[in-house]
């Protein structure tokens, strides 16, 4: 008959952290926020009309934080970096567009004829110049540190963030006279984006009690994020090269030995990243009123959180992460203070990694170790 | 009459990875102070068995017992603490350390000095780490590296020495057994002779159970006790080394089928 | 190019650069400066030991470096303060730039000769040769009348905080973007005990440990749930946490905490919000006096008294057991835990030691400047910390000094100063959009971001790699994996190098 040999000294104890860390939050949310947020929930209610309106900016800014979010999504899921200079991208479109608006004279004088084709035109350079920018910093920054370990196209993307956010800032100095005084008259200054789509209230019509306003400007906002995210969507799944760029964000090696030109299709995954955020830079131009350089900053740290909501890597996700991220974005504004709406949104960021990294939609694109 | 013993003990170990089962139902015991072989064609599972054993895995199914303690599940610190050392199929050493500092990561798990006993220098601090390096060497000269290696980096280490540091440093967590991932892949007949001699060394002199996974039949007929055959996630034999050599499930999952009727076994170990 | 020559040009560029951009005597400053760099270089790219031989070494290098200070000098007196309308003889140019020649020679032939000595004495007396220069260094600022203090004390500051920094990503591979919440809480635990603010009054020494003890604790609070985390995600984190703790202390004026409906604490200003918490009570000791303001002397010894302190305890946490386990954990984590390495205990302490070190700094900060405010502690300070600790070189002690007294004295001393005179000759020419370029601050993310690019692109590990990390970073072999990287074999043999501790 075996008998067990005796041990010696270790005995293993086994602390189930997360088990621990779930209850401790557990009871810190019963403690202190539940209270507050019942509150919080009975002011929402109380005046639906303004909810209407908080969840109609929501979503309109939901619209354009998800195109940012794809840019993050897209170059995450086929080479596993945070673009972190994605966000300054953005900004430079914003900027880009102003100073086309201001060459081309257009105001809110202008007559519609005029002011919508060359608004799309606008748009188009727009997108093509962020596109293209988009795509140098792949092949200036990142390129040569594909094989690098990953703390050094990280730190590169850190790099490249703050040169581009410093050309922002020297944007402003951009005051020739073509450009029709639209830098303002200080060069670091935040410029504004003179009126040029109405703010007339569509629902007006619905009467004087009926204070819910949806303007002109978010339908736009609206009608633009929406086909351009469409477009993006049959691009990527039905069009050949969507496929090459799906199959190099699951296996790149494989992908190389069936013949798919690697480096092209990343350079495309930059392109149509950086396409997106000059659009989404118009928009929200038009939409806010103002150009500032570190409004980068702000508006990618709430994009990347929508892309890793929605599952880093998954387009779809990208985009009701953004939809997420937007809405509660404006909540957070209303009901509890614009200061702290980065912190509620970094907060939910941890949150997410730490207890559902995959995102609510899941992953695409493989988790390489 | 001596009692036999069993150091480690697991029953019904199955381990699933979504719809694929890696290991499937194994029992499996180890007897103290023996030194066993665990075998078979890849992708047989026996790595997978290994990782559950040291704590990489946790097994879907069943329990694996050490020295009267259940381990499966177990974190690989904890396991190592319990006293199972453990090398690498592909070396896994601190590339960037030296041979030295390798042995002595090994042997943190055995070392007391706390955050204030470092920080405040203390004596018992200071004696330890000399206790611990002096150890280090011998350990560095009982595997056949030499003491006067100790500084080089281990990447830098001729592959030989790279495996033999690695035992070292498995060593060097004072472990009751030893598990050994394919120690003699990639060398040649002088340094698997050498090999196999210092695994017997640490058998007999050391006293600790060893538990290899081998390709090389050479070694594994010459030098096991026992052996376990895993094909496929189950076990398909177990035994001596003549037991296992003439059975013809194993025959035919190495050979393919047809092999047994034409009477292909393994060949003769040469004089161990 | 002869390593001498280099040498000396390295040096003699940066002390003609001081020159140029300063002025006044300091040209004697920069001639012991460019001596300083081009004998320790020259020493370390040609490792000499016959004394002799040492003397003509660091006799060459220092000529160069002096020959080039002096052309500084001539610039600086005959171009450009004509134009900013001040008249300098050409008679005290050649004193001052003959002085700071002779001055370079002779401060790079003491390096080159004491080099020379066998180890470890050289190593014993180089450090004591730049410790008497250290120590000087007060006294030759007010004698040549730089006002270089002011800055130098934070510059110091920092420097002790990316020593901290390095303890979490240097030793144990943890990328940290957030490290300057550490910072903040240290400082607003001073801020909040040793002041007014809620009538505590303690004194300084007793609150810089409680600051150091509660940035220990933050640290495991914050990186607690970074734990399950791999690089980028641990990154981003780390970026989140770096971004509420400011966040918070901006907005938590009036803080009002309901338990289930109870008031349990009404309109309390914890953080004092944007306007920060002010005054801050000084130290104290025996024969000085309350440390104030004006005396610049007292703040910089205890400024370096903490550093060195610090850096005691950091080698011997290197040097150690857990040392030993934050290397092993950062080559290979699985290993490692293999190895009987409790990962969560390992990175936790990493973090808390790391943080500890930034809790000094900003207990130090909050009592230097007397006031702290949420805008002292963005993004742009963790990534300039982290600026530090990489272009220095990852894990490597004296790299990592010498990577942020680098880039701190040119973001503090070089670019304020080169702004300085660039508006001064711009308001004598007339030239508008000259007139409105800020050097100092519309450059400044320019120059970390393009400082980070460059030197990803051509020298990822660092001034001065320990040798671990260049090996790490330039085998093009294997797919090293995030931070724990696991390269395989390589052939060639490794040396390390001299001056790295």
């Amino acid at each position: 008959m075996a008998t067990q040999i005796s041990t010696t000294n270790v005995v293993p104890r086994v602390i189930p952290w997360r088990t621990i860390s779930s209850i401790i939050l557990l009871i810190f949310f019963v403690l202190f926020l539940a209270v507050p947020l019942w509150n919080l929930v009975m002011e929402m209610v109380a005046n639906p009309q303004l909810l209407m309106r908080q969840l109609i900016i929501g979503i309109t800014n939901g619209a354009y934080i998800a195109l940012i979010a794809l840019g993050y999504t897209l170059v995450y899921g086929i080479i596993e970096l945070i673009n972190f200079a994605h966000g300054e991208v953005y900004m430079l479109g914003v900027f880009f567009s102003l100073t086309l608006i201001g060459l081309f004279g257009l105001s809110s004088s202008t007559p519609p004829e005029l002011l919508f084709p060359l608004m799309l035109l606008i748009l188009l350079v727009t997108m093509t110049f962020t596109a293209l920018l988009n795509v140098s910093i792949e092949r200036v920054a990142y390129r040569r540190l594909r094989n690098a370990p990953r703390l050094a196209p990280l730190i590169s993307a850190i790099g490249v963030s703050f040169v581009l956010q410093n050309v922002g800032q020297l944007w402003g100095f951009l005051r020739f006279p073509i450009f029709n005084g639209v830098m303002g008259s200080n060069a670091v200054a935040p410029k504004s984006y003179p009126q040029l789509i109405s703010n007339y209230n569509v629902l007006s019509f619905l009467g004087e009690n009926v204070r819910i306003r949806l303007t002109i400007r978010d339908l736009v906002v609206l009608a633009v994020s929406f086909s351009l995210l469409v477009a993006l969507y049959l691009f990527i799944q039905k069009t050949k090269l969507g496929k090459a760029m799906r199959a190099t964000a699951q296996d790149r090696d494989a992908s190389a030995l069936m013949g798919i030109d690697v480096n092209r299709t990343i350079s495309l995954a930059f392109l149509l990243g950086g396409a997106l955020a000059g659009a989404a830079g118009m928009l929200v131009g038009m939409y806010n009123g103002t150009a500032v350089f570190n409004m980068g900053f702000t508006a990618g740290l709430r994009s990347f959180t929508a892309a890793v909501l929605g599952g880093i890597g998954n387009i779809v996700g990208a985009m009701f992460g953004g939809l997420l991220i937007g809405l509660i974005s404006a909540l957070s504004d209303q009901y509890l203070s614009a200061r702290w709406t980065n912190a509620v949104v970094f907060g939910l960021l941890v949150i997410i990694l730490v207890f559902r990294p995959t995102g609510l939609l899941g992953e695409e694109g493989g988790q390489k170790a | 009459m001596e009692q036999e013993q069993l150091i480690l003990e697991a029953k019904g170990v199955t381990k699933q990875f979504g719809g694929l089962t890696a290991v499937n139902n194994i029992d499996f015991s180890i007897k103290a102070g023996s030194i066993t072989s665990l075998i078979g064609p890849n992708g047989a599972g026996k790595t997978t068995f290994f990782n559950m054993i040291t704590g990489l895995y946790k097994p879907t199914h069943g329990t694996i017992t050490f020295a009267g303690r259940r381990i499966d599940g177990l974190k690989p610190d904890l396991v190592t603490a319990s006293g199972i050392g453990r090398t690498f199929q592909n070396i896994r050493l601190f590339a960037h350390m030296t041979a030295l500092e390798n042995v002595l990561v090994g042997q943190h798990v055995r070392m007391h000095a706390g955050l204030f006993g470092i920080l405040m220098r203390t004596r018992a601090v200071r004696e330890e780490e000399e206790r611990v390096r002096a150890r280090g060497l011998e350990l560095l000269d009982y595997v056949g590296l030499g003491r006067k290696r100790a500084d080089e980096l281990s990447k830098n280490l001729p592959y030989g020495a790279q495996r033999r540091l690695e035992i070292a440093r498995a060593l060097a967590t004072d472990p009751k057994m030893l598990l050994l991932d394919e120690p003699t892949a990639g060398m040649n007949p002088q340094e698997t002779d050498d090999l196999t001699k210092l695994i017997r060394q640490i058998r007999d002199s050391l006293g600790i159970t060893v538990l290899l996974i081998e390709h090389d039949m050479k070694v594994v007929m010459g030098i096991s006790e026992h052996i376990t055959v895993l094909d496929r996630g189950i076990k398909i034999a177990e035994g001596t080394a003549d037991e296992v050599r003439s059975n013809e499930q194993v025959i035919e999952a190495y050979l393919g089928k047809g092999a047994a009727a034409h009477g292909k076994g393994g060949q003769r170990p040469a004089a161990a | 190019m002869n390593p001498r020559i280099r040498s000396g040009i390295t040096g003699g560029v940066v002390g003609a650069l001081v020159t140029i951009v300063t002025g006044g005597l300091v040209g004697y400053f920069s001639g012991m400066l460019a001596g300083l760099i081009a004998g320790l270089l020259a020493s370390q790219l040609e490792h000499l030991s016959d004394m002799r031989q040492g003397w003509r070494q660091g006799l060459e290098a220092g000529l160069v470096a002096g020959a080039l200070v002096v052309v500084g000098q001539l610039i600086r007196t005959l171009m450009i303060e004509p134009a900013l309308g001040n008249q300098w003889s050409f008679g005290t140019a050649l004193q001052i730039g003959a002085s700071s020649l002779v001055l370079a020679a002779v401060v790079s032939i003491i390096f080159g000769v004491v080099r020379t000595l066998p180890q470890p004495k050289d190593t014993i007396a180089t450090y004591a040769v730049l410790g008497v220069l250290i120590l000087l260094y007060p006294w030759i600022d007010t004698l040549l009348q730089m006002r270089f203090m002011n800055e130098v004390i934070p510059v110091l500051v920092f420097v002790l905080m990316a020593l901290g920094l390095n303890i979490v990503v240097g030793y144990a591979g943890l990328l940290d973007l957030g490290y300057a919440a550490f910072f903040a809480i240290g400082a607003y635990t001073t801020g909040m005990i040793a002041s007014p603010h809620f009538g505590l009054n303690t004194s300084f020494w007793i609150a810089i440990w409680v600051a150091a003890a509660v940035a220990a604790i933050f640290g495991i609070i914050l990186g607690a749930p970074t734990l399950p985390l791999r690089g980028d995600y641990l990154a981003i984190v780390t970026l989140g946490f770096g971004e509420i703790v400011p966040i918070a202390a901006n907005n938590l004026d009036s803080l009002t905490i309901n338990i289930l409906g109870y008031t349990v604490v009404e309109n309390l200003d914890l953080t004092g919000g944007p306007k920060g918490i002010n005054p801050i009570s000084r130290p104290w000791l025996p024969g000085i006096g309350e440390f104030n303001p004006t005396n610049q002397i007292p703040w910089y010894y205890l400024i370096l008294a903490i550093m060195i302190f610090s850096i005691f305890f950091i080698l011997r946490l290197r040097n150690s057991r857990l040392g030993r386990a934050w290397t092993a954990m950062r080559e290979d984590e699985m290993a490692a835990e293999a190895m009987g390495i409790n990962i969560v205990r390992t990175k936790l302490l990493a973090f808390a030691m790391g943080a500890t070190f930034s809790g000094f700094a900003g207990a130090f900060y909050g009592a230097y400047i007397s006031a702290i405010f949420p805008e002292s502690f963005r993004f742009d300070v963790s990534v300039m910390l982290l600026c530090m600790v990489i272009l220095g070189g990852l894990g490597n002690i004296t790299g990592v000094i010498l990577g942020g007294l680098i880039i701190q004295f040119a973001d503090r001393l070089f670019l304020p100063h080169l702004a300085q005179l660039v508006q001064s000759l711009a308001q004598n020419s007339n030239n508008d959009v000259l007139k409105e370029i800020n050097f100092a601050s519309d450059f400044r993310l320019l120059m970390f971001g393009l400082t980070l690019v460059i030197m990803m692109q051509l020298r990822p590990e660092g001034l001065v790699p320990s040798a671990r990390r260049r090996m790490e970073l330039h085998s093009d072999e294997a797919q090293p994996d995030v931070i724990t990287g696991n390269v395989t074999i390589d052939a060639e043999p490794d040396e390390g190098g001299r001056l790295t501790v």
